[in-house]
């Protein structure tokens, strides 16, 4: 029931949108439109990415480097009625996905005139959580490295809001004061499956969003059978999200949220042939800009999936298949002109309630260095080295070594339209 | 429209010359006034606006008083602006992308629909009190237009002084005031010195804590609001 008026209220406003269109002052522009093509250079000695049926951690494995599309993305932004912003971000990876291209975020933000110090932003749509610190180029790159943390690239893999998220700004720079705060809440539905690639291949580093009609990797392909698709809805219960922010002048924004997709683990979706999976968890990031060549970031997670069990009414994290996960990653950037250098250290866990040995549980960190250089404003190059020492139980249910130490070395061109 | 930094030295020289041939003119002798800032190491501290007020110094209303605050690298420019009260300023957006600037404080409440370049006629500011500007699109810009009734103000160099030129005789309260300062009293530090007609005592504020680290991010333009 939930879920068919968020629906209903999701359609009804893509129409209304799209009906004002025409009556909207603003005649589109080219700047509405953007295109950024990248392509990599890729060297892997990776274990076959769980991308590709494996369960290496990494987006491009030993079979599958070389000349590669890193993505192509594609976006639009148009203005309406002075405080209706409408954004449409798609991707293609060259995959063999489901569509050739298809979109990751769409979505339009109500943002009205700050009245005395207080605003109200309304986001309807398909978009992120206010979680990554990291994601801040359009289409939700990373400005900082190719791969995302641990944390963002599951965040890009398995969440997305479908909803609507109401946030309440308070400006108090504009009143003398150093701090900025906000509160944010959310109601979203078709998120009941997002925990399952977590708890079955483990944490991965890779800058391979999901898409909103995608999926994870090939269907029939891989090690271990289960969701390989999205944004679906099994139980039509609202999850919601709540969270804060708090900035102080230009140096510092911290940002925490609690998130529960309130999803009935013991529905069970024969369309996806699983169960739906109970996640909640609890972040916290804080970016520190001390200066304007400095950027420091620091991300936390935790939480739990639950998937199915009929002896019990809902998730419960004594049952057999519930997990306890964590993640947290700190990153140091340094810019100058045309050139940024960033280094990442990541660590994460994911392991069974009930057990320290179960055939799923998965811990290990990584480092991440890269070096950006923009060559003109249409060009620019990313060199990222990335090496993730991990152990994944389920490894060795496919022959291959429970501990895995993975390299990835990439060049990126990227051209933007 | 930009103006030539040399035309409007230019134009200032012939301003301050003509007012201080009017005053001549008058009968009225006129003084300079000498103010420094200084930190407690006694290094000069630049950027600090200083405004001298005798309460009676009304704006010349003859005189066409205009100024500007560019929109660069998604920042104000300048970041803080003094006018005299009945200043028409204006907002040229000289970034690629689109700003919507807006303010809501007392002395003067507006705003400026989504624009890009040099869509909309100068704003007068009519009222005399801090103005702090802002961009409903990019919260990280903030900008100062501080308007007053008085004509002599202006803002410490890099040795942290500032001449105020042309002063009748009379008593005045100078302000020294920057939205980093932090003072026990406050951003705005006061004050008092008489002008005679032979001139008046070199004047000096004197900051017991160092202005507060504000980092003004120019940005990424690249960035979107995520």
């Amino acid at each position: 029931m939930d879920r068919l008026l968020i629906g209903r209220a999701l359609s009804g406003a893509l129409s209304a949108a799209l009906l004002a269109a025409p009556l909207s002052a603003a005649p589109l522009a080219a700047d509405d439109f953007y295109a950024v093509i990248d392509l990599r250079a890729v060297a892997s000695d990776g274990e076959r990415s769980f991308l590709n049926g494996g369960l290496g951690e990494l987006r491009f494995d030993q079979q599958h480097d070389g000349l590669r599309l890193g993505s192509v993305s594609l976006g639009f932004h148009h203005d309406w009625f002075e405080i209706v912003h409408f954004n449409a971000n798609a991707v293609a990876y060259g995959d063999h996905d489901r569509s050739p291209v298809d979109l990751t975020e769409v979505y339009a933000e109500v943002r009205p005139y700050p009245w005395n110090s207080w605003r109200s932003r309304l986001k309807l749509g398909v978009f992120y959580a206010p979680i990554s610190l990291e994601n801040r180029l359009a289409g939700w790159r990373s400005a900082y490295s190719l791969s995302p943390s641990a944390i963002n690239s599951w965040i890009g893999e398995e969440l997305r809001t479908i909803g609507a998220e109401y946030d309440l700004d308070w400006l108090g720079r504009q009143r003398g004061h150093d701090w900025e705060l906000g509160l944010t809440a959310a109601a979203y539905g078709w998120n009941d499956f997002s925990g399952a690639v977590l708890s079955t291949s483990g944490w991965s580093i890779n800058d391979r969003q999901t898409t909103l009609f995608g999926r994870i990797g090939q269907p029939g392909v891989g090690a271990i059978p289960g969701v390989r698709e999205f944004h679906r809805d099994a139980d039509q219960r609202l999850g919601y999200y709540a969270g804060g922010s708090a900035k102080y002048l230009d140096a510092l924004e911290l940002r925490v949220l609690h998130y529960d997709n309130r999803a009935n683990a013991n529905t069970f979706s024969y369309g996806l042939d699983d169960f739906a999976w109970r996640t909640k968890f609890d972040s916290a990031g804080l970016r520190w800009t001390p200066t304007d060549q400095w950027t420091v970031i620091a991300q936390w997670l935790r939480g739990t999936t639950v998937t199915g069990d009929s002896a019990f009414e809902d998730a419960r994290l004594t049952d057999y298949y519930a997990y306890e996960f964590h993640a947290l990653y700190a990153l140091v950037s340094w810019q100058r002109g045309a050139d940024r250098l960033s280094a990442r250290y990541d660590c994460f866990e994911m392991h069974q309630t009930l057990s320290d040995d179960f055939f799923n549980n998965n811990r290990g960190h990584a480092w991440t260095l890269a070096y950006e250089r923009e060559l003109s404003k249409s060009w620019s190059v990313v060199l990222e080295a990335l090496q993730i020492d991990s152990s994944l139980a389920a490894r060795s249910e496919i022959g291959a070594p429970v501990a895995a130490v993975e390299r990835e070395l990439q060049l990126a061109v990227r051209l933007q339209l | 429209m930009r103006i030539n930094p040399t035309a409007r030295l230019v134009a200032r020289a012939a301003l301050a010359l003509c007012a201080l041939m009017a005053g001549l003119a008058n009968g009225a002798l006129a003084a300079d006034v000498n103010v420094s800032v200084l930190d407690s190491a006694g290094r000069g501290i630049a950027g600090i606006v200083i405004i001298a007020d005798s309460g009676s110094a009304q704006p010349d209303k003859h005189l066409p008083r205009s100024a500007i605050m560019d929109q660069q690298h998604m920042q104000f420019v300048p970041r803080i602006l003094v006018v005299q009260t009945g200043t028409a300023v204006d907002f040229p957006n000289s970034d690629q992308i689109q700003h919507q600037v807006y303010s809501f404080s007392e002395p003067k409440r507006f705003k400026l629909s989504l624009y890009a370049g040099h869509k909309y006629p100068p704003i007068v500011f009519d009222h005399p009190g801090l103005v702090t500007l802002g961009c409903n699109i990019h919260d990280g810009m903030i900008g100062y237009i501080y308007v007053t009734d008085s004509p002599f103000f202006g803002r410490s160099d890099g040795a942290g002084v500032v001449q105020l030129h042309g002063l009748p005789a009379g008593n005045y309260t100078l302000t020294a005031w920057h939205p980093q300062l932090q003072e026990p009293g406050g951003s705005a530090l006061q004050l008092r010195v008489t002008v005679t007609d032979s001139g008046a005592p070199a004047q000096v504020f004197h900051l017991t804590r160092p202005l507060r680290v504000e980092s003004t991010h120019s940005g990424d333009s690249r960035w979107t609001d995520y």
